[in-house]
């Protein structure tokens, strides 16, 4: 029996599950990315919050995980689904779910996106088959049946999981709060420490050598400002404690000024990088001339490096 | 050797694309052909306006579409723009040319697209979420499904453009792309810098007793440089991923691993 998991909660979130596949592979709303899933998950089971600190987490790990070329990503919307529903049913700690269950979840579904993906084949046979035959109503039948494959990939897993593992997770509850203290607040170090994943793959994405610099300088003006921040907040706190008349509104550091002074390098390379551009009247004269174009532009490049090879 | 259509493509025609792809594209997607199919199903009702049904040219140009092809979903109607605008135009005999459009572009448009619109803005946008989802939140959540909806309305405005600029409109477009590729990374790199220094929260609870004095480790990593711990985390992590046969997954679980015995030896603590 699912621990305090009712039935109509299991039958909404594994219809979120297969909407939230369907979603990312067509109009890619957001909907189906980890922070909603914590948002949707967390409001069908009565504890927003809960579900937006679990979908936070895992959307952290996971940044920069992306699908190119068609190869399955880790599944951490699935994984914060059911890290969201079991602990907000078996009370489990925030942060202890989202490495406990939230992470070996969301890598156990790439499987059945394999299996997914795989079972498309079939209808991709028939719909050869109907090209040949002219049939272009069947055609385009066929064509939309690749929506159940997809969907069944999340709805099944989600459904069982939901259904079934509710007892399992309240007996792993007691023991780790009980027995394996130790194991508990490891998870949950762990929990804290896995954003560090998601920044470590987003970065081997990004071309970091090129631009090291500002990645120290957003880094160096971070730590050195929260450290600032916090210490004034706390020294406001005290200080309001001992003197009434002393007004506390201090705020944690604003992550978008932050942004702001990154903004305006970006903004100073951008204009540079189109100044050096060969001006719009020349490439439309020797419109054909576009592989010399481009030669130009890397010569230009001071930098010496093309986007493209980074890997 | 033109043989010219008679068919010429309205609003209506791109309104019924552009549907079919912000709808439906890619729900056929498998291993065999990948987008293949999605690609001639948007393009389908209008290549039966052009060539007429149960025709031998139609069944050619079907043929032909249904060929493997995969590439970004944001940037996907830039080439069907393209390909519809040959077609209405030539007939049959672009054929070959639409084949080698396809296939030369959708490689350079997958590495644009998944840079800019599959890695950096869900990166971006995806971290200032998930900053304020960890406090309890839900604006970044909304915020992000606003960025969609805008993005969506590019996604529905690139077709006519493909189709009406152009090859060269394209290519040309291509230098403006590299340069605000540039600067989108350069921003990445920063933001993650910083993301790395307010979001990684660890830090190490280890007190040394060294005689009657007690040595307060994260106190000294402090007067050092703040968020130090955060930062070696972030580039041991990055070192890793850049081991033979090692994907994200895997690192994911040697994170869980080391955090678990490094917790329980006492190194290693979430920060307060």
């Amino acid at each position: 029996m699912s621990g305090n998991i009712l039935l109509w909660q299991v039958i909404v979130l594994t219809f979120y599950s297969m909407y939230q596949i369907i979603d990312d592979l067509t109009f890619i709303s957001s909907l189906a990315q980890p922070v909603w899933a914590g948002l949707i998950t967390g409001a069908v089971m009565g504890d927003v919050t809960k579900g937006l600190i679990i979908g936070g987490s895992l959307q952290l790990t996971v940044l920069g995980v992306g699908t190119f070329g068609g190869a399955s990503k880790i599944d951490a919307n699935s994984g914060t689904i059911l890290a969201t529903a079991f602990s907000i049913s078996s009370g489990m700690n925030a942060q202890t779910a989202v490495a406990a269950i939230g992470v070996p979840v969301a890598s156990l579904m790439i499987e059945t996106d394999v299996l997914g993906r795989f079972t498309n084949t079939y209808f991709q046979h028939r719909i050869d088959r109907t090209i040949e035959e002219e049939n272009y109503h069947a055609f385009e039948r066929n064509y939309l049946y690749g929506a159940i494959p997809w969907a069944l990939s999340r709805g099944i897993p989600v459904f069982i999981a939901l259904q079934f593992g509710g007892g399992l997770v309240t007996e792993i509850v007691k023991v780790l709060d009980t027995k394996m203290v130790w194991l508990s607040n490891g998870l949950a170090t762990a929990g804290a420490l896995l954003p560090a994943v998601g920044f470590a793959i987003l970065l081997r994405y990004l071309p970091v050598k090129k631009h090291f610099a500002y990645l120290i300088l957003g880094f160096t003006l971070t730590a050195l400002l929260t450290t600032v921040f916090t210490n004034v907040q706390t020294l406001g706190t005290s200080m309001a404690k001992v003197s009434s008349s002393f007004s506390n509104n201090f705020t944690a550091l604003p992550m978008v000024a932050i942004s702001l002074i990154g903004f305006s390098f970006a903004l100073n390379a951008y204009k540079r990088d189109v100044g050096n551009l060969p001006s719009s009247t020349d490439s439309q004269q020797n419109g054909p001339s576009q592989p010399e174009q481009s030669e130009q532009k890397n010569t230009k490049d001071e930098d010496g490096e093309i986007d493209g090879d980074e890997d | 050797m033109a043989t010219k259509t008679k068919y010429e493509l309205t609003k209506k025609d791109f309104r019924q694309m552009n549907r079919r792809n912000i709808f439906l594209n890619q729900l056929g997607w498998n291993y065999e052909k990948m987008q293949g199919s999605g690609y001639l199903f948007i393009v389908l009702p209008q290549l039966r306006k052009i060539y007429g049904d149960h025709t031998p040219e139609l069944k050619q140009a079907m043929r032909m579409q249904n060929q493997f092809f995969n590439t970004n979903p944001y940037l996907n109607t830039t080439i069907q723009g393209l390909d519809v605008a040959l077609e209405e135009k030539q007939g049959i005999s672009s054929l070959e040319t639409v084949s080698g459009l396809k296939n030369g572009l959708m490689g350079p448009v997958a590495a644009i697209g998944d840079t800019i619109f599959a890695s950096l803005i869900p990166a971006i946008i995806g971290a200032i979420a998930a900053n304020m989802a960890v406090q309890g939140n839900p604006a970044g959540a909304f915020l992000w499904l606003a960025v969609n909806i805008a993005i969506m309305y590019f996604r529905w405005i690139q077709l006519e453009f493909a189709y009406k600029g152009g090859v060269t409109l394209v290519t040309k477009l291509q230098g403006e792309m590299n340069a605000l590729t540039n600067a989108a990374t350069l921003l990445g790199v920063y933001v993650v810098g910083a993301l790395i220094a307010s979001l990684v929260n660890i830090d190490v609870p280890f007190v040394a007793h060294i005689g009657k004095m007690t040595v307060n480790l994260q106190n000294e990593f402090d007067t050092i440089m703040p968020k130090m711990i955060p930062g070696l985390a972030v580039g041991l992590i990055y070192w890793i991923l850049g081991r033979k046969r090692m994907t994200s997954t895997k690192a994911i679980f040697i994170v869980i691993i080391v955090a678990v015995v490094f917790s329980a030896l006492g190194v290693l603590g979430k920060g307060a």
